[in-house]
């Protein structure tokens, strides 16, 4: 496990990771590091927001889910993404489940304490900015790929094709 | 005083009234007296279009009054209408921050007061305000929850008749009449528009409605529509 956000092999490649000296080691303090294990549910979709999941190793599966149970799988998540952005600033419950596909690190960052850390680091702010508004994009393609491709079939090609 | 379109033009941010009430503007005095500084406010008639989706972004708009229809448009032309933005919203937000192309089309619907800053400028005026800037990620955040819904009720429901449904108890939850026994809807938008904003025909909504008269679950008294039997439209919306 890493302890430490500063020995990370990875930080450069990651932009959310790459951060002044300074502002790491104010991140090392908020945040809490933990081992997850393939399957594991990160949060799920419905259940108040507590924080953001810095994902630093492993993959995860984002997905939504209807009333009646069916599940539509939104995209899968890399390592060096941050997981519950959304929910975490905004305070509404998380929006998608988020489960592990393999044995993976996470470092979690409470709201209140990511909150404080973005306000000191404008820097990280409109990093997290930026970063929500691809996932917007990325959200609106979706809904035009689902909502405006009206034959079921074409939606169900498109949905495995995202899948696969 | 003559303003344009009955509008009652607001000209400064820092004697708004409204202000309070919206997350975006809600800003302390500091950077509001900045943002004074960078935006335009501007008038537009009804029917008016602020972008267009594909379009390289200019910059954001801050709706101030007025409602604005959001949708996007598939290559062949069919149009999907995802929101009604109200007053306090800021439009074009995530393309002027990550410089892609809007994502989606906005179309006044009532004579409207925005407010237009630059995209550099409101870049700037981020990186200088970290308050401004969390405001923004929750606006962003909340424009993510309300897609993710969208995604949900297309993807995932079977039938025009549930979103239908759906999308009845959604108003009804938005005008504050969700916990009562018959809420009542202002239905501001024709079935076309109704259409578009399931994703499905202008007929097929039109029939829907026709048939949940029939079974009166719903009843029409000009342009409000009551909801007579919610727990028959609850099941509508569940199947």
């Amino acid at each position: 496990m890493q302890p430490s956000c500063n020995h990370c092999a990875y930080r450069a490649e990651r932009p959310f990771c790459e951060m002044t000296p300074d502002a790491t080691r104010a991140f090392d303090a908020i945040k809490v590091q933990s081992v997850v294990g393939k399957g594991a549910l990160l949060f799920a979709e419905g259940s108040t927001s507590r924080g953001v999941y810095v994902l630093c190793e492993g993959r995860v599966k984002l997905s939504i889910c209807s009333e009646g149970g069916k599940r539509l799988l939104l995209r899968v998540a890399a390592a060096g993404e941050v997981l519950g952005l959304g929910a975490t600033l905004s305070g509404d419950p998380y929006e998608v489940s988020a489960e592990m596909l393999e044995p993976g690190q996470v470092a979690f960052v409470p709201r209140e304490q990511l909150v404080a850390f973005l306000r000191d680091n404008p820097g990280i702010c409109m990093d997290v900015v930026r970063r929500l508004s691809d996932d917007l994009h990325g959200a609106y393609d979706r809904v035009r790929s689902i909502g405006l491709s009206r034959a079921r079939r074409a939606r169900l090609q498109r949905v495995r094709s995202i899948a696969s | 005083m003559l303003s344009p379109y009955g509008l009652d033009i607001i000209e400064s941010c820092l004697t708004c009234k409204m202000r309070a009430d919206q997350i975006f503007c809600d800003l302390p005095d500091q950077a509001l007296q900045s943002f004074e500084q960078i935006k335009y406010a501007t008038a537009y008639p009804k029917g008016a279009i602020l972008f267009v989706e594909g379009q390289a972004p200019r910059g954001i708009f801050v709706l101030c009054k007025g409602r604005v229809k959001l949708s996007i448009c598939s290559t062949d032309g069919k149009t999907l209408i995802l929101k009604i933005a109200e007053a306090g919203e800021v439009l074009g937000l995530s393309a002027s921050v990550s410089g892609k192309p809007y994502e989606l089309t906005a179309e006044t619907i009532d004579p409207c007061q925005v407010n237009f800053v630059k995209r550099e400028d409101f870049l700037r005026f981020l990186k200088e305000h970290s308050d401004a800037c969390l405001r923004v990620a929750e606006q962003l955040s909340e424009k993510y929850n309300s897609a993710c819904r969208e995604i949900r009720s297309l993807g995932l429901s079977h039938s025009a008749a549930e979103k239908l449904a759906k999308l009845l108890l959604d108003w009804a939850v938005k005008n504050g009449e969700g916990a009562k026994q018959e809420p009542r809807i202002k239905l501001a938008l024709t079935h076309e528009e109704i259409a578009q904003m399931i994703g499905t025909s202008r007929e097929t909504v039109t029939r829907l409605f026709a048939e949940m008269k029939k079974r009166q679950i719903v009843q029409a008294k000009g342009s409000t529509l009551v909801i007579r039997n919610k727990t028959a439209l609850k099941a509508l919306a569940t199947t």
